[in-house]
């Protein structure tokens, strides 16, 4: 019998996982942190409601459709607003303020695309939790087993496509080095818009296979933001496999974290969640700016010292 | 009898002048020292929960009611016997508003140095993250603990304008506010052509350049913060006063750090009359909007809102990529005056010599 409240840090980790990684690929590539993000998956939430509730089938379908339009829906935020802007010299500050925007455009369609489904289906498209449509595989829920499985998944496959493909490699030099890159025959161009669509792809497939354990909500992209960036900045924001493991990091702590303070202190504590993150994150920026990879490349270079 | 056109100008005037308060406050804050400060909210909703949490347990206490009752669950009896004494005290309910405004700006610099501290030494994307969760962090508090300002249910707020009476008090309340805004707005031009403002302005456009010259970056971003959050408090303080209670959940980052921003952005950063410009075409669309709500929502399959958010942000992209120095864009600075600069020569001459 596995305890709930691991269940429960496990799901929510590995999604985590999954944004913070989406997150820090993109601000690898433009150097901007992107405040839409957590609406790239707070969109893709209402492509499993709609599947399980309208059209009645399976909801990991979910899962591919999410990975496509959370790609689309992050492409075209670089590609019809960013680049213009890249290529006009704006400071990234601009950048910031531009992703900003556009979180607050997709987070209107979000709340049209709910009040519509809501009017027109009658189904409640606010607060809402498809716990009860999942399978039951070996007497565990089945996103207990997607979840890790896909989080695996994508950041062996991101390891395998940076190291062990043309294209990877390409993608790697031209965040390295975009003017080199361009001077050898890369198209720089090309690379980011991939890294922009791999990147809300996986926010996709995150916002698909929330709404199958956690209460779901248009503003839910707001919420998760908090999480992700710390997990992101936990992670050292230049290196994907950091801004993997401080999303798992980040998720146990606010999970189990939660759940101890709630037994130990008094379950009052527990709508206190979102403090977790930040006070790690707070404690990040102080004391190791570079995150969790910078301290460990610290330690790496010492120890091959001796 | 005041006519219901009057009512509205008169109520649009509040508002406006609430946030022209908040957005020169980012103002100070983005267009002239180049800080993206995401968490306007913060400061915001700390000066509106300060005037939920404090000035009405202040007079109670006083006035002796907290021996009566209990200032957050009978919060309506504590107002009432609180309505009654400001009502016929004049003097009482204006000494209140300004020593709170001023205790606000206090508290909004606190929450402004406490929130940018654990960033202020890193690249300004660190600071807008951190002040953004910051914000966020704020909020859930307010919700949560109760004993502050009633968390879900929220709580209401000594009103300082009542003692006028009736219909007089919205007036009442929106000259104040006005008269508040000019202030603000008076102090933020004088900023911006001090010395200080040319700092400011040369931190922004390079950093390096400026640290060169013996400027102590992190000091002035940590000070320019804690004013543009003390300015921000005094909006989100004169909003509490103005709608007379204080809900966590009213305050939200779309309002309140999202809108500073499209007032900032489209009006013209770095240039105070933009600010004003923004504002005022801003908050004016808003209102005829929701004047104008019942003609529109029979046509539509969802709640006009949406609509007026999709249109902002589609704005605010549409000016950050074809105008991104907004509709007045900023002025040189301005220099002295050529009386002050011969006057300078001569002395200098006289030291040479």
């Amino acid at each position: 019998m596995i305890p709930p409240m691991i269940r429960d840090a496990t799901i929510f980790s590995c999604l985590l996982a999954l944004l913070s990684t989406g997150l820090t690929l993109t601000y690898m590539t433009t150097k901007v942190p992107n405040f839409a993000h957590g609406s790239f998956a707070a969109m893709t939430t209402y492509i499993t409601l709609i599947l399980v509730k309208i059209l009645k089938v399976n909801p990991y379908f979910s899962v591919g459709l999410g990975f496509i339009l959370g790609g689309v829906i992050a492409l075209i935020l670089y590609q019809v607003i960013l680049k213009p802007l890249l290529d006009r010299g704006a400071s990234y500050i601009v950048l910031m303020i531009a992703t900003i925007g556009y979180d607050m455009i997709l987070y209107s369609l979000i709340n049209i695309l709910a009040d519509y489904l809501n009017r027109t289906y009658k189904i409640s498209t606010r607060l809402y939790i498809l716990k009860s449509y999942d399978f039951r595989v070996f007497h565990q829920p089945c996103i207990f087993i997607v979840a890790p499985v896909m989080a695996v998944l994508v950041i062996v496959s991101l390891y395998f496509l940076l190291t062990r493909t043309r294209f990877g490699i390409a993608m790697r030099a031209a965040i390295e080095n975009p003017a080199l890159a361009g001077v050898v025959g890369i198209n720089v161009n090309l690379t980011y818009a991939a890294s922009w669509f791999i990147a809300g792809g996986l926010a996709g497939v995150a916002g698909a296979l929330l709404p199958l354990w956690l209460m779901c909500n248009p503003d839910i992209g707001g919420r998760l933001i908090v999480s992700v960036f710390a997990a992101s900045i936990v992670g050292g924001l230049t290196n994907i496999y950091g801004a993997f493991l401080g999303g798992i990091l980040i998720g146990m702590a606010e999970v189990l974290g939660t759940g101890y303070l709630s037994l130990t202190v008094g379950t009052w504590i527990a709508p206190y969640r979102p403090i977790i993150p930040l006070v790690i994150m707070a404690v990040t920026l102080l004391f190791a700016p570079t995150g969790l990879t910078g301290i460990g490349l610290r330690f790496l270079r010492r120890s091959g010292k001796r | 009898m005041i006519p219901l056109a009057l009512t509205f100008i008169i109520d649009l005037l509040a508002l406006l002048g609430i946030f022209i308060i908040i957005s020169l406050s980012l103002n100070i804050e983005f267009g002239y020292a180049g800080i993206p400060n995401f968490g306007k909210l913060l400061a915001v909703a700390g000066g509106a929960f300060f005037i939920g949490a404090v000035p009405g347990r202040v007079l109670a206490y006083i006035y002796g009611l907290l021996k009566k009752y209990d200032y957050i669950d009978n919060n309506v009896e504590v107002m009432y016997a609180l309505g009654k004494i400001l009502g016929t005290n004049p003097f009482m309910s204006m000494a209140m508003l300004v020593v709170s405004l001023i205790l606000a700006a206090a508290v909004g610099a606190i929450l402004g140095f406490i929130a940018s501290y654990p960033a202020i030494r890193l690249r300004e994307d660190y600071l807008a993250i951190t002040l953004l969760a910051m914000a966020e962090i704020l909020r859930t508090i307010g919700y949560n603990y109760k004993d502050l300002i009633g968390g879900t249910v929220g709580i209401s707020v000594p009103d300082p304008f009542r003692w006028i009476g009736g219909e007089l008090r919205l007036a009442l309340a929106a000259s104040v506010i006005m008269a508040v805004a000019i202030i603000i707005f008076i102090y933020v031009e004088l900023l911006s052509r001090s010395p200080i403002g040319r700092t400011l302005r040369a931190m922004r456009d390079n950093e390096v350049v400026a640290e060169a010259y013996g400027k102590d970056i992190v000091k002035l971003r940590m000070k320019t913060l804690m004013i543009g959050s003390a300015i921000g408090a005094i909006g989100g303080a004169l909003y509490a006063f103005l709608s007379g209670s204080v809900t966590a959940l009213g305050y939200d980052r779309v309002v309140y750090t999202f809108w500073p921003w499209v007032m900032v952005v489209i009006g013209g950063a770095a240039n105070n009359f933009g600010v004003l410009l923004g504002a005022t075409l801003f908050v004016t669309l808003r209102k005829l909007i929701i004047f104008y709500k019942s003609n529109l929502q029979p046509f539509l399959p969802f709640d006009v809102v949406w609509l007026e958010y999709l249109l902002l942000g589609t704005a605010l992209l549409i000016v950050l990529i074809y105008r991104p120095e907004g509709i007045i864009p900023e002025k040189p600075t301005h220099t002295l005056g050529k009386k002050r600069l011969e006057k300078i020569k001569e002395l200098v001459e006289a030291k040479e010599v």
